[in-house]
């Protein structure tokens, strides 16, 4: 379920803020079984087999953990706690990676003359790059001993489930917090605790209508615009870029207006979720990209892997090496592709390179702004590899940006579909809104009279065009 | 403090009231209908991952608020941003654009690339085969996309551009040529009526079919050919025509589905010209007996079983040879359901000596149900 779609938007979540609101407060564990039940539901909506895998996943790492949390050998809790990843990772490895690999070893057996193997294609269920790493997450801070196990297994499911962040996160964690993001109380305390007042729901209610008209008015609409120019046989140079800045804020407009609304919703029951974003594109390096992009993914890299790799402790090669890796994992992460990787390997190359010259990138003697757009472009020449399906289409689209050329053929026609009134507005939109620093979360923090009726305005504005085109799903529920 | 709760207060209370609204009006106006709320089906029937996907998609087309709504909010995009919807693309001087026909030429698409149900090679040349075995010449009239003779109309510089528009078109048509497929090429015929200084347009402006006079040049080229290949010869023409004239508006206009924006634009005027019977006066009516069959689409539809009726391009390829024809006609199916309803008739087809069949060029990647092999009817 999506949480702009007409389901989510007029059924599922009314109903569930009328039962969750109609119990008492006191009554905390009755409305953590009710988010748990919800979360299910949710979950289910989409297919509810898919139902069967999060239960699997939720008791296992649970029992695990409170094997690990109940031992004091050291080897038991280590092969606990690599069991519990293991497990994992071959879960998501089964569910995101079978097919590609095997299209891997068939173009590798294909080179070497030999006959191909036949390929399993699994449904991709959604969300499940999220849930893994929070369960991930979860047994390696009890592991370290940073946070207690689950009480409970209700405890547990109910922060796998939670709805608001079990499709594209953010990737909240269990007991400990990122302390280099947003501080907010663990998952844990707010399962236990929640003092709410109204104002604290209304900033909810505020961001949530915030993403959503994010979502609807901008994402949407500059996502015609990429779809098409991606599509095209033969765009020219200028339609090329066009389409590819569309793309850019499609990505961001899109995933940080789910993250916004995440965040709303969790505030409406009375949740702290980590915020994502901090206007990524006035980053003016990659290093300050990937501290306002996707914060909660960056830290979790951070903490469950960039470290314990060895982070920048053990010389200055292995730094270049660790950030390679968790770049081209990242990458991985993100889609089983080649062009994931290499995007991966874009943005982690372009971080070794800042970190050889002491943190900043190349074109660090320029003014700010231009240190901005020049990052800028190289993200979203990054981001032409992330969108395109295969390594062949992303060469042959840079071709494109890079080399300057007339549209050819039926992509003449293409002026007609991307160049509109309505497209044109809704990019310069774009482009404005990326460009200043103040984010959504801050914005609806302090409610006054001059901004209810803009988010009001704007929120109905979002709900008639929803009514009036089709419905697009989020994109990071591809990942 | 106060003063800070009220506008929080306000705020929530306008958002609860605005997503609990739809919900609550809907299953209040299905109750008082007298049938149970549709969302009541959630709880009727097995929770199945396609169930559950077409319970959402019966919630939101039958959204009583959106359909209210949707038309208004489609004539803001439309005045204000130009936003024709997902079928229509609006062009210059008040010209509509079949969306999914733009998509065709815009796209890279490859016949072979298994996008479509069956192979279009295959599905013609086995049907001309199977037409010749029988003794029937089969004849193609590929209809063109109205913005591949008209890509001026919706953007400049496909006007300017030199080369060909639909590239991937005229590599299939030059390959079914080259496998022996008696094909007309509309293209150039459309071509030099452009041209033509003066000329009237080929195409309906809020239309994807021709105008009454590229029908018209159609039934000419295709009654031409078939006398040059010999396979007809023309009678004496029992038909005369006479004018008529057609006000509506165009199928890419109605599309949108939005009555307040077709009401921006004057219905476009047709001179249409019927074909009737010289003897008895009547319209131009198919005759089962004839040596010629025509299949296709709308293309055939228009003018001849809209109005005026008997003025498409059935009744002047008749009046063009001099007889009465047969014909099947398949909205938007020209590609498969036309021949499987051929082959659900298998009187149609005796005494035939020729088939025409015509399809819409997008119909190679979009055509209904692909290009399926279908087994002729038994003789």
């Amino acid at each position: 379920m999506a949480f702009s779609s007409h389901i989510f938007l007029f059924y599922f979540l009314p109903v569930l803020l009328a039962l969750y609101h109609m119990l008492p407060a006191r009554w905390l564990a009755a409305r953590n079984v009710l988010l748990l039940v919800a979360g299910y539901v949710f979950y289910a909506w989409i297919d509810p087999r898919l139902t069967l895998l999060l239960f699997g996943l939720t008791v296992v790492n649970y029992a695990l953990s409170r094997l690990l949390a109940g031992s004091s050998t050291r080897r038991v809790r280590l092969l606990t706690t690599a069991g519990a990843i293991a497990l994992d990772l071959v879960v998501l490895g089964i569910f995101k990676y079978t097919a590609f690999l095997g299209e891997s070893l068939n173009s590798l057996l294909r080179f070497a003359g030999r006959d191909t193997l036949p390929i399993l294609r699994i449904v991709l269920p959604v969300g499940i790059s999220f849930y893994t790493f929070k369960v991930i997450s979860y047994v390696v801070d009890v592991y370290r001993g940073r946070s207690p196990a689950a009480r409970s297994l209700l405890d547990f499911a109910c922060y796998v489930s939670f709805f608001p962040q079990l499709l594209s996160g953010p990737i909240q964690r269990f007991g400990t917090i990122d302390a280099k993001g947003e501080i907010v109380p663990t998952f844990a305390d707010q399962l236990r605790t929640r003092w709410r007042t109204p104002n604290t729901f209304s900033h909810g209610v505020a961001l949530f209508m915030l993403g959503f008209a994010k979502k609807i008015l901008l994402a949407d609409g500059v996502a015609q615009v990429a779809d098409a120019v991606f599509a095209a046989a033969s765009p020219g140079t200028l339609d090329a870029w066009f389409g590819a800045l569309a793309y850019s804020f499609q990505l961001y407009f899109d995933f940080s207006a789910y993250s916004e609304m995440a965040i709303g919703i969790g505030l409406m029951f009375g949740f702290d979720c980590p915020r994502n974003f901090d206007a990524p594109y006035r980053a003016d390096s990659f290093g300050g990209f990937w501290r306002r992009w996707h914060i909660t993914l960056s830290g979790w890299l951070r903490d469950y892997l960039y470290i314990p790799l060895g982070g920048n402790r053990a010389g200055t090669g292995r730094t270049y090496i660790n950030l390679m890796i968790v770049f081209l994992l990242c990458g991985l992460w993100h889609g089983a592709g080649w062009t994931f990787i290499v995007w991966g390997a874009w943005h982690g190359a372009w971080l070794v390179v800042e970190r050889l010259l002491g943190r900043r990138p190349f074109y660090a003697f320029l003014p700010s702004p231009v240190r901005v757009l020049v990052t800028f472009l190289l993200i979203t020449v990054g981001w032409v590899i992330f969108r395109a399906p295969d390594l062949a289409e992303a060469g042959r689209m840079l071709a494109i940006m890079f080399v300057p050329q007339s549209a050819q053929g039926g992509s003449t026609l293409l002026s007609a579909v991307i160049y509109t009134r309505g497209h044109l507005i809704v990019m310069a939109l774009c482009a404005v809104l990326v460009s200043q620093p103040l984010q959504g979360c801050d914005w609806t923090g302090r409610l006054h009279w001059a901004k209810v009726p803009v988010l009001i305005v704007l929120f109905a504005l979002a709900l008639m065009t929803m009514f009036a085109q089709s419905f697009r799903s989020f994109l990071y529920f591809q990942f | 403090m106060a003063a800070r709760r009220f506008p929080c207060i306000c705020l929530t209370v306008v958002f609860l009231a605005m997503i609990a609204v739809v919900a609550v009006s809907q299953i209040a106006l299905e109750l008082r209908a007298g049938g149970p709320p549709q969302i009541a089906e959630l709880f009727r029937q097995k929770p199945t991952r396609a169930n559950l996907r077409r319970l959402e998609s019966s919630l939101e087309s039958g959204c009583r608020i959106g359909q209210m709504v949707r038309p208004w909010m489609q004539l803001a995009r439309f005045v204000l941003l130009e936003d024709a919807g997902d079928n229509a693309i609006l062009g210059r001087d008040g010209w509509f654009f079949y969306r999914p026909a733009v998509q065709y030429l815009i796209e890279p698409w490859s016949p072979e690339g298994g996008q479509t149900q069956g192979n279009v090679f295959d599905a013609i040349i086995s049907f001309r085969d199977g037409l010749a075995k029988r003794g029937i010449q089969l004849l193609v009239m590929l209809a063109p996309n109205k913005a591949s003779v008209y890509p001026e109309m919706l953007a400049d510089r496909a006007g300017e551009h030199a080369g060909p528009i639909n590239a991937t078109t005229t590599d299939i048509v030059t390959r079914l040529k080259q496998a022996g497929v008696e094909i007309v090429d509309l293209f150039e015929v459309y071509d030099l009526a452009k041209r033509r200084a003066g000329s009237p347009a080929c195409y309906l402006a809020q239309d994807s079919h021709w105008s009454p006079d590229g029908m018209r040049l159609a039934a000419e080229a295709v009654a031409n050919r078939l006398v040059d290949l010999g396979w007809i010869e023309k009678r004496p023409t029992r038909y005369e025509t006479r004018s008529a004239r057609v006000e509506r508006h165009g199928d890419v206009l109605r599309m949108m589905r939005v009555p307040q924006v077709e009401r921006l634009f004057e219905p476009q005027r047709m001179d249409c010209t019927q074909v009737v019977d010289a003897e008895t006066g009547q319209l131009y009516a198919d005759d089962p007996n004839s040596p010629v069959l025509v299949l296709g689409d709308s293309f055939l539809r228009i003018f001849e079983r809209d109005e005026p009726g008997s003025g498409g391009f059935v009744a002047h390829l008749a009046s063009n040879l001099g007889f009465g024809l047969s014909s099947i006609v398949s909205d938007g199916g020209a590609s498969t359901l036309v021949r499987q309803q051929l082959a659900r008739r298998p009187a149609l087809l005796r005494g035939k000596t020729v088939v025409v069949w015509e399809f819409v060029e997008r119909d190679f990647r979009f055509g209904t149900e692909g290009w399926q092999r279908v087994p002729l009817p038994p003789e």
